[in-house]
This record gives C-alpha cells, sequence and structure tokens, in this order.
C-alpha cells in the first residue's frame, strides 16, 4: 500500500515533468530559434517574474488558501519603491522599502484570514482592489520611471552569461524548497492544508502560521516587482494586472492541488517554465495573441484534469472549492 | 534529485543535436510588427495595411501584440522572442513611451532595424540607455487634438462647458492629443473645461466615467475623448440618461463604430489617422532599412477631421 502511494505520487510529479518534456520537443521540431543557448536564457530571464510571484502562491495553495492580490501588490510595492529610489534613497534602502510594502500587504491578506475569520477568496480580493487604488493614487495614475544602473543591474546584470533575474529565482526557489521541507514553518503548512482543526488540535499556532504564509507571498511579489521594475527601467501603477492568474496556474500545472495539503515547490518551477515556454515558443512560431490564449488556457485545464485524475485513483473524494 | 541529472543529461544531448541539425537558415526577410493590442479596430487596419504591403513586397510578415494593452512587460518579452527569431526588422507601437527602451535597445545589439509606429518613444528615454529608433511613422497626434478642440469651440460658439476623457495617464498618444485640445481651446475664455478624467482608452470605463461626470456636471455641452473607444462609451452614457440634450461628442481615430454613430448622429466628429497607412508604410520603410537604404527620421501620416459632412460626401 505504503509502496503503491509512493509510486503514484511520483507518478504526478513525473507526469509534470513529462509535460515540460513534450512542450519542449515539440517546439524544438517547430522552430529552428527555439532550442539555443540564448534563447534557453531569455526563457529564463521572461519567467522569473511569474515564478517569483507563483513560490508565495504555492505556499498559500498549499494551506488550501488563495491570494488574488499578488498582481496590485506588485504593483504598489514597486511604485513605493521607485518613489523612494527617486526621492534620493540608496538602491539598497529602497528595495527594502519596497520590500516592506510587500510584506504589510502580504500580512494584513494574513491577519484577517486568520484572525477576521474571512475566507482567502474575500479577503485578498479586497487587498486586490485596495492596493490597486493605492499604487493608482500614489502616482496619480502615471509611471516613474528612470533608475540607477546598479538597481538596473537587477534585471540587465548577468553572471556566467545568466542574467540576474534568473540567479535571483534559483536562490528562492532554493531557500523555498528548505523552508518547505526542512523546516517546522514548512511542515505546518503542509499540515494546515491538510486537516487545518488536527493541526490546530497537535498545538500548531495555525493562525500564526496562515499570517506568516500571506506575508511571504506578499514578500515575494514585492521581490518580483523589484525585477519588473528593473527590467522596464519604470514602475507602473497598472502593473501585475492579471498576473494571480499566471502565478495560480503555474502552481496548478506544477501539480499543487488547490484543496490543500499538498504540492512540491519544485513543481510550481517545472509549472512556471512551461508557461514560459508557452509564451516564447508560441511568439518564436509567429501565432497571433488570440490563438496563444487558447493554447494556454487548454494546458491548464489539461492539467488539472490529470491531477484530478491521478488522485481519484488515490481515493481522494474532493467537495471543496477554492472559495471555503 | 537523480531526475535532475537524467533532465539535464537529456538538455544536453538534445542541444548537441540541435547544433548538428543547424544549418544556414536562409529565406526572405522577415518583418515583424508589434502592435499595442488587437482589440482594437484601429490596429486591425493598421495590421491589414501591414499585410498588403507585406504581400506586395514578397515579404515574411509576423504581426505579434499582448493580451492586453496596458501590459508593457508582455510586449517586451514579444520583442525579446522576436530578437531571437532573427527577424530582419520590428515595427512597434509601443505600450509604454519610455517602458519600452529597454527592449529597443536589445534589439540594437542585436542589430535588428527598429522602426516606431503611431506612438513616439521617449527621446530622453532613448539617449540616456543610448539606444536608437530608425525612424517614427504616425500622425502627429498634438495637431489631431488641437483640430478636435477648434471644432468644438465652433460648435459651441465659443462658450459653455467642456470635458475630457483621458487615455491612460502618462502615455505619449493620450498626452499629446489632449495638450494639443488644451491649446486650442486657451484662446477661448469663455470655454470652460470642468472634468478631465481617465476612462484607460476603453469603452466601458468610458461609459461609467462619463455618466459620474454627467451626474457631476449637468451642464457640460461637449466632451472630447482622446479616443474613440472612450467616445462611444460616453454616446452610451449620454443615451442612457435619456437627456436628449444636445451634447457634442468628438472622439479620435475615426473607426468603423465610431463613423457609424457620426452618421445617425449620435456622435459629432472624430480625428481619422489613417492606421491602415502607417501599417503600409512600416513594412514599406522597413523594407528599405533591411535593403541599406536610409529613410527619413520622422515620416508623418495625414490626419483630418470627420463629419458628418465629411463622410456624406465621400
Amino acid at each position: 500500500m505504503v509502496n503503491k502511494d509512493i509510486l503514484l505520487h511520483n507518478s504526478r510529479q513525473f507526469g509534470t515533468l513529462i509535460g515540460l518534456m513534450i512542450v519542449t520537443i515539440v517546439f524544438w521540431i517547430l522552430s529552428p530559434y527555439f532550442l539555443t543557448v540564448s534563447n534557453v536564457m531569455n526563457i529564463a530571464e521572461q519567467t522569473s517574474i511569474n515564478a517569483l510571484i507563483a513560490v508565495g502562491m504555492t505556499f498559500v495553495i498549499i494551506t488550501a488558501g488563495i491570494d488574488l492580490s499578488v498582481g496590485s501588490i506588485v504593483a504598489v510595492s514597486g511604485v513605493v519603491m521607485a518613489g523612494a529610489l527617486q526621492g534620493g534613497l540608496s538602491d539598497a534602502l529602497g528595495i527594502l522599502v519596497g520590500l516592506l510594502i510587500g510584506v504589510t500587504c502580504g500580512l494584513t491578506n494574513g491577519l484577517l484570514i486568520s484572525y477576521g475569520r474571512l475566507p482567502p477568496f474575500i479577503a485578498t480580493l479586497g487587498m486586490m482592489s485596495v492596493a490597486r487604488g493605492a499604487a493608482l493614487f500614489y502616482t496619480e495614475g502615471r509611471p516613474i520611471s528612470g533608475f540607477s544602473q546598479g538597481f538596473r543591474f537587477l534585471a540587465t546584470g548577468e553572471l556566467a552569461g545568466i542574467p540576474a533575474p534568473v540567479i535571483l529565482m534559483v536562490v528562492v526557489y532554493v531557500i523555498a524548497h528548505v523552508v518547505l521541507k526542512r523546516t517546522k514553518l514548512g511542515r505546518y503548512t503542509y499540515a494546515i492544508g491538510g486537516n487545518e482543526e488536527a493541526a490546530n488540535l497537535s498545538g500548531v499556532n495555525t493562525k500564526m502560521i496562515k499570517t506568516i504564509v500571506y506575508g511571504i507571498s506578499g514578500l515575494l511579489s514585492a521581490l518580483a516587482a523589484v525585477v519588473l521594475t528593473a527590467r522596464l527601467n519604470s514602475a507602473q501603477p497598472i502593473a501585475g494586472m492579471m498576473y494571480e492568474l499566471d502565478a495560480i496556474a503555474a502552481v496548478v500545472i506544477g501539480g499543487t492541488s488547490l484543496m490543500g495539503g499538498e504540492g512540491k515547490i519544485s513543481g510550481t518551477l517545472i509549472g512556471a517554465f512551461i508557461m514560459g515556454i508557452l509564451r516564447n515558443g508560441l511568439n518564436l512560431l509567429g501565432l497571433s495573441s488570440f490563438t496563444q490564449q487558447i493554447i494556454i488556457g487548454s494546458v491548464i485545464i489539461l492539467a488539472v484534469l490529470i491531477d484530478m485524475g491521478l488522485r481519484k485513483d488515490r481515493g481522494f473524494t474532493q467537495a471543496k472549492g477554492i472559495i471555503t | 534529485m537523480r531526475r535532475l541529472l537524467a533532465l539535464s543529461l537529456m538538455l544536453v544531448s538534445i542541444f548537441f543535436l540541435e547544433h548538428c541539425r543547424r544549418t544556414e537558415v536562409v529565406s526572405k526577410p522577415t518583418i515583424a510588427v508589434v502592435m499595442k493590442t488587437l482589440n482594437n479596430p484601429f490596429f486591425i487596419d493598421m495590421q491589414e495595411g501591414a499585410e498588403a504591403e507585406a504581400k506586395a513586397l514578397g515579404v515574411d510578415l509576423i504581426v505579434q501584440a499582448a493580451e492586453r494593452e496596458v501590459d508593457v512587460e508582455k510586449q517586451m518579452q514579444i520583442v525579446e522572442n522576436l530578437i531571437q527569431r532573427k527577424v530582419s526588422a520590428i515595427c512597434i507601437a509601443p505600450s509604454g513611451s519610455k517602458e519600452i527602451v529597454p527592449a529597443i535597445l536589445k534589439a540594437n545589439v542585436a542589430k535588428i532595424p527598429v522602426l516606431a509606429i503611431d506612438t513616439r518613444v521617449d527621446r530622453n528615454a532613448l539617449a540616456e540607455a543610448g539606444a536608437t529608433v530608425l525612424t517614427f511613422i504616425g500622425s502627429d497626434n498634438k495637431d489631431g487634438g488641437r483640430i478636435a478642440g477648434e471644432y468644438i469651440a465652433s460648435r459651441l460658439g465659443g462658450k459653455g462647458n467642456v470635458a475630457i476623457l483621458e487615455g491612460i495617464p502618462g502615455h505619449e498618444t493620450g498626452d499629446a492629443r489632449l495638450s494639443g485640445f488644451h491649446e486650442a481651446l486657451d484662446r477661448y475664455k469663455e470655454i470652460r473645461i470642468v472634468a478631465s478624467q481617465t476612462a484607460n482608452w476603453e469603452r466601458d470605463q468610458g461609459f461609467n466615467v462619463f455618466r459620474n461626470i454627467l451626474q457631476a456636471h449637468p451642464e457640460v455641452r461637449a466632451v472630447f475623448a482622446c479616443n474613440d473607444m472612450m467616445a462611444l462609451g460616453a454616446v452610451e452614457a449620454i443615451s442612457s440618461t435619456r437627456k436628449k440634450n444636445k451634447l457634442i461628442v468628438v472622439g479620435f481615430d475615426a473607426v468603423k463604430d465610431s463613423r457609424a454613430a457620426i452618421l445617425n448622429g449620435e456622435m459629432h466628429a472624430s480625428i481619422a489617422q489613417h492606421p491602415e497607412e502607417m501599417g503600409r508604410l512600416a513594412v514599406e520603410y522597413a523594407y528599405k532599412a533591411i535593403n541599406g537604404q536610409s529613410i527619413p527620421p520622422e515620416i508623418p501620416v495625414r490626419i483630418e477631421l470627420i463629419t458628418r459632412e465629411t463622410l456624406v460626401t465621400k
């Protein structure tokens, strides 16, 4: 029984990896420009922003929650950081200000959910609007642009041919992987998603852990904002619209269950790459953006269908929606 | 871990195979046209002009656009991907006049000529980054705004209250139209601009925002919308209030829907920019640039006032 369980669990992870291989091979056959070192780096760089947000989203979804506010947090932390940088703050301090804004938004979400007992969907939906409004209010709707070379290095820099955002992404994934697998915080995160009541009864401070988890999501959204701002040399109050959907898609394609309790950070990375590769490959083939949306949407549905199929095999029943 | 190793091994071998397979890819030139969006008839017209010219010249054409007009980062990704695709030239209608500069710089490094269409790229941002754009193909939006202002002033007989629906703030096209409009109206002391708000280029937002403006300023006699989508939203807002007073509605772009609205009297004027001409010229000059011919730094596209009279006489 145990053996079978492990086998099936591995086959789920393997499924995501096979998905990655399939899209890679398909585009390799279709386009001579796809599988080159420079394009692989290009894909990794383009994937980094969504991948960073998706790390936080993975934590949240493992607790059986959802964070709809990530895109708006990208915008508000980006513009406040940009304002701080143009106000004369040093690069490091400016970035710190941006990260603090992100953490504050995230922790607020967490407090509303844990202690205010709001459903995650509602709390983060509210934050999505509040943070977006705050970004527009702060900038009066105008983008803030023009930053130092040092700051822009976070997007334009390279180390041994590897773009800086890619290095940042790898570092964040290694840390997130260790936190989820090797720390109490990680284990409690899974425990809450598996059965919150049971976790609570066995002495886990579920309210605090959930608050921290949403704080992490806010922090990583702000980190994504740093990369985005450095990349465009501009922070826009309308940036990050619909980023929550891309992040959720990456997590779900990566095999993390929306019901909570399971999921892997490596799966999310693969999920983010599948999204990035699809966008890149479809661009290389010159397909219109309409077709691209259809294909990307279909891949998301297919991934979840496979996920549910495998889950049924393992005797899970699912009646819960993501809203509760 | 073992699986990761297997994956990297496989990737390495694929790279090797790919390296063997790669032969010189020679074909006819490929010109890429990157739009802001394809949800707007203006850009569809532009696409049609580009397609016709590409067919005439016998070049390959790729038309791409981000899913959302405001998504500058996606537009940057498209440019990066086109660079990987090794296209011969990129014509781009920037979603952000400053934000697109890093992407242009990357194309410059890859020695792919870049032509700006419809919206100018910010000069200072270009200079600061050391990036170059070969030419700008488009209309003088400021002139268009001025024409719209003069038209409204003459329709109002030089006095009355006016409202404005702005485009996305900080966006070159909208700002130019706005400043031209202000410039024209500044000369009329008895015309007051009582409200000026953004509806982000969109029809539904134009509807909502203008409804609110009508609530706050029922005495408004004319509205200038920085594009037709917002103007059409305003038309719907006016008809929903059932207040059949004579509001003057002027849009910008003269798309098909607004021409129809002008003919049946719901709208009064629009400014025509000839997007199909822009698309055609973009491909024509991109082709010249590929063949090493020098091209002028600015290629103006005619701009004109469209009213019921001009439509009927045509």
